[in-house]
């Protein structure tokens, strides 16, 4: 029983790290609904404010057309002036003196009492104030030109579906589950991905390099334990850190999701209480498993591989984009579980997780994701025995 | 008992290794760290591993305990043969470095208590050496605090308790008082002698002669890998042919 005696020590030692604490319940618990509470509210306040915002509005040509002039001069929160040179008016507007110019050409009545078409030309600078000028400017002509178009089709007494020739009624079959989980479903992967490797890094620095640096690792190897027992007593510690950063981290998002719904419809609250149920939150951390041990087993390699702590970490840094990059790919919409897609660690997990969320996963595909995934761990376990079994790994000069 | 015959051990050299040995490794796949070493230490006396940095001292001593294993010839401790049963081996050794070798977030009763599972004392036994060992060093009025928060000292009393805490028949102290200050190796010194006088079999390795004078009952000289010199105090004393240890190590090294 060597590997418990191991497991004890360790999980002892690991639970008094302030460290590692830190990196496995304030990181998930506090930090991820902070972030991503301040980022909404944000958001939010950014959009407000834009919709608030006094814009200034220059109008060139305004006499053509004074019942356009007089709409954009009701409008609130629009400060309007009248220019007379375009050229100026453009400068203005790049340089942020303006927010936007409506040039108006002087035959503008011409053309509408004509019944035909009138062009304004609007300047805008898109990459500023999330390009209100232009959207609340167009919004006023869109609202005028179609009051005149009703008032033609009245006069020439039309038919008004001479104009929509081809009207589209909508009937959309994906449920509010679906929907939820295609667009939004990517992202609880991605963030029980990321933390189960992250809480697997400090343990797993700890348990490998962090002996070497002590010099623990000779006390342990000089003692009765066996090499195996001594790997995986370390590897369960890793294993129980990755994965219980990971679910932290999926409360974290649930504690977020939990405080934002009550501002948003209630029967997308119902729809999202359903979805991450117990029992498909279980059969997601089944999953997760197989994806920690792999994270715990590679971490711990490295680890016992390097001379020193700050070698382990330096190793362990581009591992990073390698996990990082299948979790993010899983997060784009489009992509879906397959045959293919099955059998690719990581992206798998993410992407049976989203077909999970929306209740739509088939039973072959998700017995795949198992196969690939507890196959992945149990290659990278043995690879890890394998590994701490070499004096070269060990005593590396 | 510890019997040493004919050890070699080979390590793989890297390719960046090869580059910095020097042209005569330019296509070497290995290194010879010890080459057809024999010794025996005996019970109740202390063996002396004597050779500068680079010897091969470390590399024996990591062969005796276990940790490595030899290329050609074989190491037997308190009767068991290290490549087939090293278990047993490590189940009689103790094996100690400069290094204190602590866990910093344990205490000194966990860290002695840890090891002490995993030679898997009994408890009776366990608690009966720990009180021992405790009061022999000192220790209780700091034995549950965390090793972090503990001087140097401290730590180093706690480092030589989870070395003996199994009573083990062989101990090995790789350079014990490198880099430590007086009392401290002093401390390392007694704890040498008292394992002599227990009947214990101890190897120890240094590059200091000093030690040598006070401590050793037979010793070795090892100097790349290879042996220069093996037999007891008196032997060496009667051979040499300097004034001096140092100067007599110097000449045994220079001469070969």
């Amino acid at each position: 029983m060597g590997w418990l005696i191991i497991l004890i020590k360790e999980l002892t030692d690991m639970i008094r790290d302030r460290r590692t604490i830190f990196m496995m319940v304030v990181m998930p618990l506090v930090v991820i609904p902070l972030l991503a509470t301040t980022a909404i509210k944000l958001t939010q306040s950014q959009i407000e404010k834009a919709k608030d915002k006094e814009l200034r509005v220059a109008v060139i040509g305004e006499t053509a057309a004074p019942e356009l002039f007089k709409r954009l001069s009701k409008e609130e929160n629009f400060f309007l002036v009248t220019m007379t040179n375009a050229d100026s008016a453009r400068a203005m507007t790049a340089e942020q003196t303006l927010d936007g110019v409506v040039i108006i050409p002087q035959d503008f009545s011409e053309f509408v009492e004509g019944d035909k078409q009138a062009t304004i030309r609007l300047i805008f600078k898109s990459s500023e104030s999330l390009n209100a000028a232009r959207r609340r400017i167009e919004a006023i002509i869109d609202q005028y030109d179609r009051e005149i178009v009703n008032e033609r089709i009245g006069r020439l007494q039309l038919d008004e579906t001479l104009f929509d020739a081809i009207a589209i009624e909508r009937e959309d079959v994906a449920s509010t589950e679906e929907k939820f989980a295609e667009n939004a479903g990517g992202f609880l992967p991605y963030i029980f991905i990321i933390f189960g490797f992250m809480g697997s890094i400090y343990p797993a620095l700890d348990l490998g390099a962090g002996e070497k640096e002590r010099g623990t690792l000779e006390t342990i190897l000089s003692s009765p334990a066996s090499r195996f027992d001594i790997v995986m007593g370390k590897f369960l510690v890793v294993v129980l850190f990755s994965i219980a950063t990971a679910f932290l981290a999926m409360l974290g998002v649930l504690i977020m999701v939990y405080q934002f719904l009550p501002t948003i419809e209630t029967n997308i609250t119902q729809t999202v209480m359903d979805m991450l149920g117990p029992r498909r939150i279980f059969i997601i951390m089944s999953m997760v498993l197989p994806v920690s041990a792999f994270f715990a087993a590679v971490a711990l390699a490295i680890s016992i591989f390097a001379r020193s702590f700050k070698e382990a970490q330096s190793m362990m840094a581009p591992l990073n984009i390698i996990i990082i990059l299948p979790a993010m790919i899983g997060m784009l919409p489009g992509f879906k579980l397959s045959a293919v897609t099955a059998a690719i660690p990581i992206l798998n997990l993410s992407l049976a997780t989203k077909a999970i969320l929306g209740g739509s996963a088939d039973p072959i595909l998700i017995a795949e994701v198992y196969l690939s995934l507890f196959f992945l761990a149990g290659v990278s376990i043995y690879g890890c025995v394998k590994w701490f079994n070499r004096e070269e790994t060990l005593f590396r000069s | 008992m510890i019997q040493v015959g004919h050890l070699s051990k080979d390590f793989r050299l890297t390719r960046r290794q090869r580059r910095e040995h020097g042209p005569q490794y330019k296509n070497a796949k290995t290194i010879r760290a010890v080459d057809d070493v024999s010794f025996e230490c005996k019970a109740g006396r202390v063996f002396g591993l004597i050779g500068p940095n680079g010897a091969g001292k470390t590399t024996t001593l990591r062969i005796i305990s276990t940790m490595l294993k030899p290329s050609h010839g074989s190491v037997t401790v308190a009767g068991y043969d290290t490549l087939k049963q090293p278990q047993e081996v490590r189940r009689h050794i103790g094996f100690m470095t400069a290094q204190t070798a602590l866990y910093d977030r344990l205490t000194p009763t966990e860290m002695v208590q840890y090891i002490a599972d995993l030679y898997g004392m009994e408890m009776n036994h366990f608690e009966e050496r720990r009180e021992k060992i405790f009061s022999m060093l000192d220790m209780q009025n700091f034995s549950d605090r965390r090793i972090a928060r503990l001087s140097s000292g401290m730590k180093q009393k706690t480092s030589i308790a989870r070395t003996i805490i199994h009573d083990p028949d062989v101990v090995v102290f790789d350079e014990p008082t490198t880099g430590l200050d007086v009392m401290t190796a002093r401390r390392i010194i007694e704890l040498i002698r008292a394992c002599r006088e227990e009947g214990k079999t101890v190897i120890f390795s240094t590059h200091q002669m000093s030690e040598v004078k006070l401590l050793c009952d037979d010793l070795a000289i090892i100097h790349e890998g290879r042996l220069y010199f093996n037999g007891s105090r008196d032997q060496f004393e009667g051979q040499m042919k300097e004034a001096t240890y140092e100067d007599e190590f110097v000449r045994l090294v220079e001469e070969a």
